[in-house]
C-alpha cells in the first residue's frame, strides 16, 4: 500500500488554475523524483501535502491520503515534523538566526513531546555528527550565521530526519548550495532515509539529480503530471515528448563536442496562457488537432499522458 | 548588533544618556533616602520660600512649596512617580500592542483586519480626548493613569510588530518551523518575537520619554496623580500660580522632567541607530 496518495488535485489563486489534477503516490521507503521547470506546480503540489499553501492558494479539488487517511488539519498538525517532515531550498534563511542550530534540530522533539529537553538535546548532538558536522558539541550551541551554506542544509537535514520520519520532502535541496556540495548532501539524503526507511519526495528542475537518487519519477507541466514511470524506464524510453526533449537538453559526456546544446523552443507559458486540451502543444513538434483534446494519463506503471508519445504504450 | 553594543572605551561617551538615565533611576529607587525630608510634610511657617532658605536646623535646598513642603524632596519623589507610570504604561501598552500586532499578522484573514482596523480607530481618536473620557469613567489615580497611557498608546506597538512579523511570516525558517508541527503560539513566541525585538525596543525607548511627558500633562490637568502624591506634572500646574514670585517650585520640576526625557530619547535614537545599521 503506498505511503502518500495524491489523487487528482487542484490548486487554484481565486479563479487561476495552477495545479491541475496531479496524482501521485510514494510507496514507503522508496525515492519519487517530482520533476518540472518553475512554474510547473511542483513545489505547490508538496506544500499542499503539509497545508502551507501560501496567503489565497487553496486546494480545490482531489484528495491528499498519507498511510490509507485523509489529511485533514487536525491529523497534520500530529504528522507533521513527526512523519512528515520537509527540507527546503535555502538552507540558510530556512534557519532561525536568533536560536542556536542545536535547538533548531531538537525542535521536533520538543515540539511533539516525545522526549525531554535535555534528551531531544543529545538526540540533536548526535544527529549532527550523523549528517557529518564535525565537532557537533560544540557546533550545536552556534548560531546559523557561524555556518556555512552546505553546513546549514545538513543541520537542515539533521532537524528534519531527528524524528525518524516515514516521508521526507524535500524541495530543491541543493538548489542553493555549489556543485561539490551538492553531491555530498544528495548522498547524505540518500544514505540516511534508506538507514531509516524514510521515503522521500524529491522535488527538483535537475535530471541529473533524478537519475542519481530517484527509484521513480514524476514529470510535470503546467500544473499537471505529463510522465511517469521508473527512472531507469522513463530515462531509457521516454514517451511524452516534453520528457523526451528535458532529457536531451542534458549534456552527456559523448555528445559531440562543437554541437550546440538541445534547447526547447519558446518558454514556459504562464498560468493565464496555458492552451487548452494538452498544455504542451505550444511548444510541441508533434502536436496536431487531436491534442486540443485533454490527454488522459495513460499505460501500466509508466505512464504518459499524450495523444503522440514518442513510443507506443 | 552585539558587537555594536558593546562598551568600548570610545563609545562609552556616546552613552552619557544611560548614565543619566541611571542616575535618574537610583534617584527613583532610593527617594526615602536620598530626600532630605518628607515630601508631603507641611510647614505653614516656611512657605514659599526661596532656594537656599534655613529654618530650625532644616535646609530648604531648592526652597519650599505654597505648602512649605521641601521641593527637592518633591521632585525626587516625583521621579518615583514618573519612572513607575512610564515603566508600567509601556509594558502594558508593549504586551498588548505587541500581540495584537503579531497575531493579525500572522493570523491575517478576518483576525487581521479587525485588530488592524481597530488600531486605526484608536489612533484617529486624540489621545488626550481618550485620556479625558476614560478619567471621566474610571476617576483620576495612580493605577487609572496607567491604563489610560496604556489605552492610548498600544497601537503604535501593534502597527511595528505587524509590519515586522509581516516581513518575517513568509521566511523560510518561519514556514519550516511550522512544517515541523510547531503551534501558533510556539512559532509567535520563539521564531518571531526575538527577530522583532530590536525596532519593539527602540519603539518602548521613545514610548517611554512621551510617557513621562503624558503623564505630567495629565497631571498637570489634574486628570492624573492626586495629591498630595508628589508628581513634577501636578508641582508644575501648582508652580504655574507662583511663577512670576516664586520661579522655583515650576522651574525644578520641569528640570528633571526635561532630563527624564531628554536622556530617554537620546538612547532610543541610538538604538535606531544601532539597529538600522545592523539590517
Amino acid at each position: 500500500m503506498s505511503l502518500l496518495d495524491l489523487s487528482d488535485l487542484a490548486i487554484q489563486a481565486g479563479e487561476l488554475s495552477l495545479v491541475d489534477g496531479v496524482t501521485l503516490d510514494v510507496h514507503p521507503g522508496e525515492i519519487v523524483a517530482l520533476v518540472g521547470e518553475s512554474g510547473s506546480g511542483k513545489s505547490l503540489t508538496a506544500l499542499s501535502i503539509v497545508d502551507l499553501l501560501g496567503e489565497g492558494l487553496r486546494v480545490t479539488r482531489g484528495s491528499r491520503r498519507f498511510d490509507g487517511a485523509d489529511l485533514t488539519p487536525k491529523r497534520l498538525r500530529k504528522l507533521r515534523g513527526q512523519d512528515i517532515a520537509m527540507i527546503f531550498q535555502e538552507p540558510v534563511s530556512s534557519l532561525n538566526p536568533l536560536m542556536p542550530v542545536g535547538a533548531q534540530v531538537a525542535e521536533s522533539l520538543i515540539v511533539h513531546g516525545t522526549a525531554s529537553e535535555s534528551e531531544a538535546q543529545s538526540a540533536a548532538i548526535d544527529m549532527l555528527r550523523r549528517v557529518g558536522i564535525p565537532d557537533p558539541d560544540r557546533r550545536a550551541t552556534q548560531l546559523p550565521a557561524e555556518l556555512s551554506g552546505g553546513m546549514c542544509q545538513r543541520v537542515m537535514i539533521a532537524a528534519a530526519l531527528i524524528s525518524r520520519p516515514r516521508l521526507l520532502i524535500a524541495d530543491e535541496p541543493t538548489t542553493a548550495l555549489d556543485v561539490t556540495i551538492q553531491a555530498q548532501i544528495l548522498s547524505l539524503i540518500r544514505d540516511l532515509t534508506r538507514e531509516q526507511g524514510t521515503a522521500v519526495l524529491l522535488i527538483t528542475h535537475d535530471m541529473g539529480v533524478v537519475a542519481e537518487m530517484a527509484d521513480r519519477v514524476c514529470v510535470m507541466y503546467g500544473g499537471r503530471v505529463v510522465e511517469q514511470g521508473a527512472v531507469h524506464d522513463l530515462f531509457a524510453a521516454p514517451r511524452h515528448p516534453y520528457t523526451d526533449m528535458l532529457l536531451r537538453t542534458m549534456p552527456r559526456p559523448d555528445d559531440p563536442p562543437k554541437e550546440p546544446l538541445f534547447a526547447i523552443k519558446g518558454s514556459v507559458p504562464g498560468p493565464r496562457d496555458w492552451p487548452s486540451g494538452c498544455r504542451f502543444r505550444s511548444r510541441c513538434p508533434r502536436a496536431d488537432a487531436a491534442c486540443t483534446e485533454r490527454p488522459p494519463l495513460q499505460g501500466d506503471g509508466h505512464r504518459a499522458a499524450c495523444f503522440h508519445p514518442m513510443r507506443p504504450t | 548588533m552585539s558587537a555594536a553594543l558593546a562598551f568600548r572605551p570610545r563609545t562609552l561617551a556616546a552613552w552619557w544618556p544611560a548614565g543619566l538615565l541611571a542616575a535618574l533611576v537610583a534617584c527613583a529607587i532610593l527617594a526615602p533616602w536620598l530626600a532630605p525630608m518628607d515630601p508631603d510634610r507641611q510647614n505653614l511657617m516656611a512657605r514659599l520660600k526661596a532656594p537656599g532658605f534655613e529654618a530650625r536646623g532644616a535646609l530648604y535646598l531648592l526652597g519650599s512649596d505654597e505648602l512649605g513642603r521641601d521641593v527637592l524632596s518633591r521632585v525626587i519623589h516625583g521621579a518615583r512617580v514618573s519612572i513607575v507610570v512610564a515603566v508600567s504604561s509601556v509594558l502594558l501598552s508593549g504586551v498588548v500592542g505587541v500581540a495584537v500586532g503579531m497575531l493579525a499578522a500572522y493570523l491575517r484573514g478576518w483576525v487581521e483586519t479587525v485588530l488592524m482596523r481597530l488600531v486605526d480607530i484608536f489612533l484617529s481618536i486624540p489621545a488626550i480626548l481618550l485620556a479625558i473620557i476614560t478619567v471621566a469613567v474610571l476617576g483620576p489615580g495612580f493605577i487609572n493613569v496607567i491604563l489610560v497611557l496604556a489605552l492610548t498608546r498600544w497601537p503604535r506597538y501593534a502597527r511595528v510588530a505587524y509590519g515586522q512579523t509581516l516581513a518575517l511570516a513568509d521566511r523560510p525558517f518561519v514556514r519550516l518551523s511550522r512544517a515541523m508541527g510547531a503551534s501558533t503560539p510556539r512559532v509567535l513566541a520563539l521564531h518571531i518575537l526575538p527577530n522583532i525585538i530590536g525596532p519593539l525596543l527602540v519603539v518602548a525607548t521613545l514610548e517611554f520619554g512621551l510617557m513621562v511627558l503624558f503623564e505630567a500633562g495629565l497631571s498637570f490637568l489634574g486628570l492624573g496623580v492626586q495629591p498630595p502624591m508628589a508628581s513634577w506634572g501636578a508641582m508644575l500646574s501648582t508652580g504655574r500660580n507662583y511663577i512670576a514670585t516664586a520661579w522655583w517650585i515650576a522651574t525644578f520640576p520641569g528640570l528633571a522632567l526635561f532630563l527624564l526625557v531628554l536622556s530617554a530619547n537620546l538612547i532610543g535614537d541610538r538604538l535606531g541607530d544601532l539597529i538600522g545599521k545592523g539590517r
